[in-house]
């Protein structure tokens, strides 16, 4: 009860400061059907601005296509219907008059699976900007060395970056995908689960990494380790087959679920 | 081992006794696997083994066949016979199995059996009389004549009659003479004699003093009744020469009669048109001594003639026309030189070969279209018997040994063995001066109509032919096919791409003899109709292309959406059909506006170009149609397998995908569009059917594309079932053939090499 008086001023004074603008993603009853099978079922929520969103949920609940959707991966997939909109800084990103690799641009995404191309370090910080049309080498130095500062990698890489990308460690690889992903300033930062595939220290350095950025940038991960959606997020909404059963302040959703299914699967009863 | 495990789980819960035979037969099975595991892998290895097994001995095959073209021709002494006659001989000659010869000198001619070594009894020479035999005009074909003391002349031949009894092969020969005739009134000597058996008769030059040649030619008339009518022409020509005539020889046309001279020249006399024959001199154009002319005599053919000189120089000599037109006679190759002055020349009658000796009995083998003395017999030595000095030499018939008598009159006969003179290097690659050309060419024309025909086995053109066909179809199939897998791996909706990749790949199933016979028999009259339009064709139909993709953003978005992703290739085919008709109704207007009507007129006046209907574009239409498959198939391959993630990756960062394919996809799949590429060149290089029926294969040099070519392998199809076994022809094929393996094997290798190379750069995780 203690924890929970604490707890709650602290929620409203947040709610109290997130005045209109700071809301950065809108999603209204999106539902998203592959082909006949439904995977997300009229979902509603709001992304707040430089902070981290995490959903949570078992494997195949949606979380991942919710992601997609947020930059339009998912029209890559064939026979994708989608109802509802998705605001992003106010515009409407399935309007048919938008220009795809514009939403993009703004919504930059790291993957589960590091997946540097095979280039040069350099190369790969350096390829959001170049097929922007940047070609200048003076500017291409300068964000190549930002976005790689930005991702914590500078100091390890800034001896090589003529090396292929491929010989850089897991933890390292990831960190460049995150600097290549940067390097473009978008206002929003998809993470599928970038840290699934990393050892402890590796995850350590990312999560570090990402309490810095959100300073910057509005940062939405898919998590399968509730500890780290714990650790690392401000807000945490929990997913289970296509439904959004439960958002709300992280330290509240894992202290005091209003959901009985979110309570079964944060005690670990299931997933 | 896990379903075992398994197993014996599964069995040991239903009892102890049932687990105990679970285990037996666990054991059973395990043993089985074990041995399938083994039997498998020994015959994976078995095969693979095999494969490599059956490539080098199909290597070898080849080897064994081509390697005696580089084999060093060798002359093995058989017998030396005892003197025979009476001083030393003027000429010897010897049947076509070596088993008889004869031996002119002066008291006559001596037969002599080359089995028993020694002579065979004949009746006195007719007509010789008082005489004596001073010399003896070279043996050729038919017969030759024989210059007595008294300036007549007696037509000789000698016959070897062949018999075959119960005891074998009989080779009798048989001295058949004609009347003599009297070619110097005032009885000087004949010194030196040529005769040729003409067209019209036979025709004799004689001389007679220092500078005078006698010429007769016999003109034989035989009326359909009554007695044949002869008439004689008989001219006395003075040579307006320095030196004294040295030598003589008459070519087996009558066209040209040539001396040579002591002061080192030659002089040509045309003997034919004119009533007075024209004298044109040539001297040797070298500082210091100019040695006098010893032997003058003609290659088989009658176009080269071979100079000897007592500096022991050999050289070959021809007519040929000069930059002005004239007719001169121009020095063609300078063989090796002997040490002594050249006393002896004799010509193969199959080939080009002919051997030279100087006095001391040393003898060499030269070639005459290559330049190269083949073999040197040193004289003495064990192989060499002759003593008193070597006066006469002659081939035999097959060119498979040869004759030399000393000034004893002892005979040695050789057994030669030169299976394929007119082979080496430079024949086969390299430009080789034939007899009638102007200068030195590549030539590949294995045979001819005459005898005297000499087969030119340049390999060069063909192996032009086969890059040039390799050229244009790459040219014409790489950009299609690239581009095809392309848009079908990145752009086109599955959908789509389900049908159009496995109808591709059935183009590959067409047999190249049907797109032979279509490209040469369909596609090659329709597209000499149409020649301007096709080259209007990769202008109009991108324009068009271009055009209709304008207006189709120009379109509102609501009806471009309306055309699923991926399928707007559909839309374009109109477009590209259009295209084409438009360029060849283009081309038609263009050709009557422009080229006045007719292209081909236009290409020969304005680039000098001629057109043959069978040509290099319609083989790269149709070798480019039975590459495109292979190489759409494997790049279209390694474009789809480049991992998702990728252009995931790409596409996430705002790349198009435009450029997510360019810059991503491409280097990534570069290794495989590598490897297709070069597989399409080698099925391109060693196609045979598509270059066998769609082009002339006519084997010139040149890159137009509007002219055919031959190629290696479209050669060996033509010409191997009429090359004899065992022949220069036959091998220089197989030779061919071994190219052609090994320009598969260097490219596919390289090939194989680049594509490691880039496959570790482009290594992806």
């Amino acid at each position: 009860m203690p924890l929970e008086t604490r707890l709650a001023p602290d929620l409203h004074a947040n709610a109290s400061t997130e005045t209109p603008e700071s809301i950065m993603v809108e999603i209204r009853t999106l539902s998203l059907w592959y082909s006949e099978k439904q995977a997300l079922k009229n979902i509603s929520m709001d992304v707040p601005k430089h902070r981290i969103t995490a959903y949570i949920g078992p494997s195949g609940c949606g979380k991942t296509t919710l992601l997609r959707c947020l930059n339009r991966m998912n029209d890559l997939v064939d026979g994708v219907r989608t109802s509802g909109t998705i605001r992003i800084g106010g515009t409407d990103i399935y309007d048919s008059a938008l220009d795809v690799t514009d939403l993009r641009k703004r919504v930059g995404m790291v993957f589960q699976k590091s997946n540097p191309f095979p280039k040069s370090i350099y190369e790969n910080a350096a390829y959001g900007p170049r097929i922007l049309g940047a070609s200048d080498r003076r500017e291409l130095d300068q964000i190549v060395e930002r976005s790689l500062r930005g991702a914590a990698l500078w100091d390890e890489v800034k001896d090589r970056l003529n090396d292929s990308a491929l010989g850089l460690s897991g933890g390292q690889q990831q960190r460049l995908c995150i600097a290549r992903a940067i390097a473009v300033e978008p206002d929003v930062l998809l993470m599928d689960e970038p840290c699934s595939a990393l050892d402890p220290i590796a995850t350590a350095k990312i999560e570090e990494l990402m309490m810095t950025l959100k300073n910057r940038y509005t940062i939405v991960i898919v998590t399968h380790n509730m500890q780290q959606a714990a650790r690392v997020s401000d807000i945490t909404g929990f997913m289970l087959l296509g439904e959004l059963v439960e958002i709300g302040a992280t330290r509240d959703l894992f202290t005091n679920p209003k959901d009985r299914r979110t309570e079964d699967y944060i005690t670990g009863r299931f997933g | 081992m896990d379903p075992v495990i398994d197993q014996q789980v599964e069995v040991s819960s239903r009892g102890p006794r049932e687990a105990a035979r679970g285990i037996a037969l666990s054991r059973s099975s395990v043993k089985r696997r074990i041995l399938i595991d083994r039997l498998v892998r020994r015959l994976v290895t078995l095969g693979g083994v095999t494969i490599i097994a059956s490539i080098l001995a199909i290597l070898i095959v080849i080897g064994v066949e081509v390697y005696p073209l580089a084999g060093k021709p060798a002359a093995t002494l058989r017998e030396t016979t005892a003197a025979a006659g009476g001083g030393s001989p003027l000429a010897i000659g010897v049947d076509e199995y070596m088993e008889a010869a004869f031996i002119v000198d002066a008291g006559g001619i001596t037969l002599i059996s080359l089995k028993s070594g020694s002579a065979i009894p004949s009746p006195a020479l007719a007509g010789l009389g008082s005489a004596r035999i001073v010399s003896a005009s070279p043996a050729g074909r038919g017969g030759f004549a024989l210059g007595l003391s008294n300036g007549r002349v007696i037509p000789v031949e000698v016959r070897f009659n062949v018999s075959y009894a119960e005891s074998g092969r009989k080779v009798e020969p048989e001295v058949v003479t004609a009347e003599p005739l009297a070619v110097d009134p005032s009885q000087r000597p004949i010194e030196r004699l040529a005769r040729i058996e003409g067209a019209e008769g036979p025709v004799t030059a004689a001389q007679v003093g220092a500078r005078e040649i006698v010429l007769i030619s016999i003109k034989e008339t035989k009326a359909l009744v009554g007695e044949a009518k002869r008439e004689e022409t008989r001219k006395t020509l003075s040579l307006p020469a320095k030196g004294e005539i040295t030598a003589i020889a008459l070519d087996a046309r009558g066209d040209n009669l040539f001396a040579g001279t002591s002061m080192g020249e030659i002089v040509s006399i045309g003997l034919r048109d004119t009533a007075e024959p024209r004298v044109t001199s040539l001297g040797r154009e070298e500082g210091g001594a100019i040695p006098s002319i010893t032997v003058l005599g003609f290659m088989n053919g009658d176009r080269t003639l071979v100079a000897g000189d007592a500096g022991g120089g050999v050289a070959s000599w021809q007519v040929l026309q000069d930059a002005g037109g004239d007719r001169r006679l121009t020095r063609i190759y300078e063989f090796a030189s002997h040490e002594g002055p050249v006393v002896a020349f004799t010509p193969s009658r199959r080939d080009k070969g002919f051997l030279t000796a100087d006095g001391t009995g040393a003898i060499k083998l030269h070639y005459a279209t290559t330049g190269k003395t083949l073999l040197d017999v040193p004289a003495g030595g064990a192989q060499h018997s002759t003593v008193a000095g070597l006066a006469a030499l002659a081939f035999a018939p097959k060119a498979d040994g040869f004759v030399t008598a000393d000034a004893a009159g002892r005979l040695s006969h050789f057994r030669l063995d030169n299976p394929h003179p007119e082979v080496t290097w430079r024949s086969l690659f390299g430009k080789v001066w034939y007899e009638g050309y102007e200068k030195p060419e590549y030539v590949w024309q294995s045979t001819g109509g005459t005898d005297d025909f000499e087969p030119k086995l340049s390999l060069t053109p063909l192996i032009y032919g086969t890059l040039k066909g390799t050229f244009y179809a790459l040219l014409f199939a790489v950009p299609l096919a690239l581009l095809g897998a392309l848009y079908t791996s990145q752009f086109m909706h599955p959908g789509i791409k389900g049908t159009v990749k496995p109808v591709v790949e059935i183009m590959a199933a067409l047999p190249s003899v049907v797109l032979g016979f279509i490209a040469g028999l369909w596609l090659a009259p329709m597209m000499e109709r149409v020649v301007p339009g096709l080259f209007l064709l990769p202008v109009v139909v991108p324009v068009l292309v271009l055009l209709a993709l304008v207006l189709w953003r120009l379109l509102p978005a609501p009806a471009r959406t309306r055309i699923r992703p991926g399928y707007e290739v559909i839309l374009l085919v109109p477009v590209v059909i259009a295209g084409i008709w438009l360029s060849f109704g283009l081309g038609g207007i263009l050709e009557s506006a422009l080229l006045s009507g007719d292209y081909r007129g236009w290409l020969l006046r304005a680039l000098g170009l001629t057109y043959d209907q069978r040509n290099s574009l319609v083989v790269g239409f149709a070798m480019g149609f039975a590459v495109i498959p292979i190489i759409f198939t494997i790049a279209e391959d390694s474009l789809s397998n480049v991992p998702q993630h990728l252009v995931a990756g790409s596409l996430a960062l705002g790349a198009t995908r435009w450029q997510t394919a360019t810059r991503i996809v491409l280097p990534t799949a570069s290794p495989g569009i590598f490897s297709a590429v070069m597989i399409g060149f080698g099925r391109a290089v060693g196609e045979t059917m598509i270059v066998l029926m769609a082009t002339g294969n006519t084997p010139v040099m040149d890159w137009s594309v509007f002219n055919g070519f031959r190629a290696l392998s479209a050669n060996i199809a033509v010409e191997l079932p009429e090359a004899p076994e065992g022949a220069t022809l036959f091998r220089v094929l197989f030779l061919a053939a071994l190219l052609l393996f090994m320009m598969t094997f260097v490219v596919n290798t390289v090939a194989e090499l680049v594509r490691l190379k880039l496959r570790k750069k482009y290594r992806y995780l």
